[in-house]
């Protein structure tokens, strides 16, 4: 029984779901106590042992339902005969389950046949009909096509008969059971490697070139990425207490020191937040990279309290409270609506931004932009980019484009640049998180 | 064995019931396993769902003391887990000057009123001195207690690690007196908003549960239990309407605790049915943010509708 509950957790683990070995163990001796038998009583008290978060409950449930309809019948119907495991000559067993057997009795089949080709070692899905195959085979699949086709070389030219007939549909039936069933279980025993391997090409491809449809994965990617940089950052401001001596805890303190002030205290005033401004430029050039830029954008609002965010191909407007209040799809939609597509204008945008929160920026803000620097041979005003660069403690101005592509054409990067802290090359998620990093690390 | 569980569930589900707390089955669930396996729980939920009411509750239950850790920022050891009356130490060090000299009166060099004085140093740090803060009283008591250590996301990441001894061993380690462990081990509970991720470690030493607002069933049942004088009809449209509330967007969605202060709220004001103006009226006292209150001032005249054909539903069949 131990078995069932390893690869359970295995199962979760596949879903994302962390579980350590301490964990296990409590699940185990739960299950010592609860037992099998009853499967909602064993749900609810797996829930509470082992996923720790909401979203980890919900992937459970999900889990549980999918994994446990199996295993418990699998366990309680131990009684019934083992089928399939001699094939006679004259018709073979597979037919006579086929024909005769239950619903039950093929599902069960199929599940015996799925433990002796150790479906759970499944990784990939490619493997998926390698798998189907083998499980047919074990059941014997050879054997009633050999039956099938004797049976139509005997009625020569005749219509098929009757048996032949319901034969051959079941026999469909149960390939397509079969590969419903590697499905189910490849969701749940393989594709850890797999969707690893899947987040590692996402990491390191360039942005613009990911599918629309991978939209979901790459959010749940990013955000997760942006929740660790704020996860890291904000421990690591906590090493920088410093303050005005509390003079009340440092007496009551040094009692013990004969009221000699020794141990002193600091009453730390608390650190402002860092303030951040981005500003992203969702105009028609960088259209690909928009959308990824956004996403961040908004993961980033989701986990940095005070971060204000900005968007414009040629107005600039603010788009922090769209963001704060509405989900990822809308936010975006409405965000490249409202401002996207439009030809690009950055001295426009500047002006804008300055006099929207020039008075904003200072010596603890750093603003981020979100560009190509194309600029259509329109005016720069990069005076502008001066006054800013000024004020703020950093600017740091992140390009999607290759930097053998960087002052080329209209772009006018070299002039931006030159009050920029920091110019960086942005155009996969990994070189974005690089980015990011320093920016929080240096930003807080 | 296997009905053993199912039916100390059960015995918690109605003991807690008979404290006016009903709870689902998965909390009831929660409780028996913490008590079983001797785990704390990490209770975690959208605020004014119950989780500290819930950790009061079992402590009527068990019959045992309640012990409660408020959590805050700047949460030290000394203010947690125990700390040495310095106040008391000098006092008594003055106090006993006289016989000090007693004692070390006779003794010829150094060495010898050294070790004379070893002994005292032993009486200024004993039991007698220790000022025993919430986590240690938790584990000194006889009966066993309840501990509920409150809104553990409001106190610093250096307070997580202080926890991990106690929950998982139940013993404290205190240089000048060795390690303290627990009599009988106490019932744990944590409460957190989910102000703050809380870390791994923390949570792996814990059971996990998670209390959602509760469906229209238990809701129902809940005001029952808390405001018993209400009437069936009104208090059907109230839980149908709060429940209908929930269903909006808003910054804060009204709790458990909000949907008891409405029902004695309508019971004040002697009201019978619930109509438009009524609950537009009283609507500050089930949301606390205007903007809520605009938002859901303009569905009030759905919401009311809805929940009186619900129960008037109800009542046809």
């Amino acid at each position: 029984m131990e078995r069932v509950l390893t690869d359970f957790v295995k199962a979760l683990r596949n879903a994302n779901v962390r579980i350590s070995p301490a964990e296990t163990l409590d699940a185990m001796s739960v299950v010592n106590d609860v037992g099998y038998k009853d499967k909602e009583l064993l749900k609810r008290t797996l829930s509470i042992v082992l996923p720790k978060t909401p979203e980890e409950k919900d992937k459970f449930d999900i889990c549980f339902d999918s994994f446990f309809t199996d295993e418990i019948k699998e366990s309680t119907d131990q009684s019934t005969p083992e089928l399939n495991k001699t094939p006679t000559n004259t018709e073979s067993n597979l037919a006579k389950t086929l024909l005769d057997g239950s619903q039950g009795e093929i599902m069960l089949a199929i599940a015996d046949a799925a433990e002796e080709s150790e479906i759970r070692e499944i990784k990939y899905f490619t493997q998926r009909s390698v798998f189907t195959r083998r499980i047919l085979e074990k059941m014997g699949i050879g054997q009633l096509e050999d039956e099938i086709l004797q049976m139509g070389s005997q009625g020569e030219g005749d219509a098929p008969s009757e048996l032949e007939k319901k034969l051959r549909t079941e026999l469909t039936g149960l390939r397509e059971r079969v590969s419903d069933y590697v499905q189910q279980q490849f969701l749940l025993h393989g594709d850890v490697s797999g969707e690893q391997l899947r987040e590692q090409v996402f990491k390191s491809m360039n942005m613009a070139q990911i599918d629309r449809s991978y939209m979901q994965e790459v959010h749940s990617l990013v955000r997760r990425m942006a929740k660790r940089l704020a996860n890291m950052h904000s421990r690591r401001k906590k090493n920088y207490r410093r303050g005005k001596l509390d003079i009340r805890k440092t007496l009551s303190d040094n009692w013990k020191n004969q009221g000699i002030l020794f141990d002193l205290s600091w009453s730390y005033k608390k650190v402002d937040r860092p303030k951040i401004l981005v500003v992203c430029d969702v105009s028609g050039s960088v259209g690909a990279y928009a959308r990824f830029m956004l996403m961040f954008l908004f993961s980033l609002t989701e986990v940095v309290s005070k971060l204000r965010a900005f968007v414009f191909s040629s107005n600039l407007g603010e788009v922090t409270q769209d963001f704060k209040e509405a989900n990822l799809e809308p936010a975006i939609e409405k965000a490249l609506q409202k401002h996207g597509g439009g030809s690009t204008d950055y001295g426009q945008a500047l002006s804008d931004f300055v006099s929207l929160c020039l008075d904003d920026i200072d010596k603890k803000t750093t603003v981020v932009i979100l560009g190509d620097a194309r600029n259509n041979f329109g005016p720069e005003k990069s005076h502008l980019m001066k006054l800013i660069f000024e004020r703020a403690k950093q600017v740091y101005w992140l390009n999607p484009e290759g930097k053998y592509r960087w002052n080329t054409g209209d772009s006018v990067m070299t002039n931006y640049s030159a009050y920029c802290t920091k110019v960086f090359q942005c155009g996969t998620i990994d070189q974005l998180e690089r980015v990011i990093a320093t920016l929080l690390k240096t930003a807080i | 064995m296997n009905e053993g569980p199912q039916k100390l569930i059960d015995e918690i589900t109605e003991g807690f019931s008979k404290h006016g707390y009903i709870c689902s089955e998965q909390i009831a669930t929660a409780v028996y396993l913490a008590s079983q396996l001797e785990k704390p729980i990490l209770i975690e939920g959208p605020p004014g769902v119950g989780k500290t009411e819930l950790a009061n509750t079992a402590a009527l239950h068990f019959n045992q003391e309640i012990i409660r850790l408020q959590c805050y920022e700047g949460l030290d050891e000394s203010k947690a887990l125990y700390e040495w009356k310095y106040g008391k130490q000098i006092l008594y060090t003055q106090i006993l000057k006289e016989q000090m000299q007693e004692v070390l009166e006779g003794a010829k060099g150094l060495k010898e009123s050294l070790s004379r004085l070893v002994d005292f140093e032993d009486i200024f740090f004993s039991e007698d001195f220790l000022e025993t803060r919430p986590l240690l009283q938790a584990l000194s008591t006889e009966n066993g207690a309840v501990l509920l250590i409150d809104e553990v996301d409001k106190a610093d990441e250096e307070f997580e690690a202080l926890l991990l001894e106690i929950l998982s061993e139940f013993q404290i380690s205190i240089p000048e007196l060795g390690v303290k462990k627990a009599t009988v081990k106490p019932l744990v509970m944590l409460t957190s908003n989910n102000s703050r991720e809380i870390g791994d470690a923390l949570k792996r030493r814990c059971l996990h549960l998670y209390i959602p607002f509760p469906d229209a069933n238990l809701e129902k049942q809940i005001v029952l239990a808390r405001v018993p004088e209400i009437a069936d009809s009104l208090r059907k449209q109230l839980v149908d309407f709060v429940q209908g509330i929930r269903e909006l967007d808003l910054k804060k969605q009204p709790a458990i605790s909000e949907t008891i202060d409405w029902a004695k709220t309508l019971i004040l004001l002697n009201s019978e049915e619930l109509d438009v103006k009524l609950a537009t009226d009283t609507l500050n006292v089930l949301l606390k943010h205007q903007q809520d209150i605009e938002v859901v001032a303009k569905e009030v005249p759905r919401l009311i509708s809805d929940a009186l054909g619900s129960s008037n539903g109800k009542s046809l069949n």
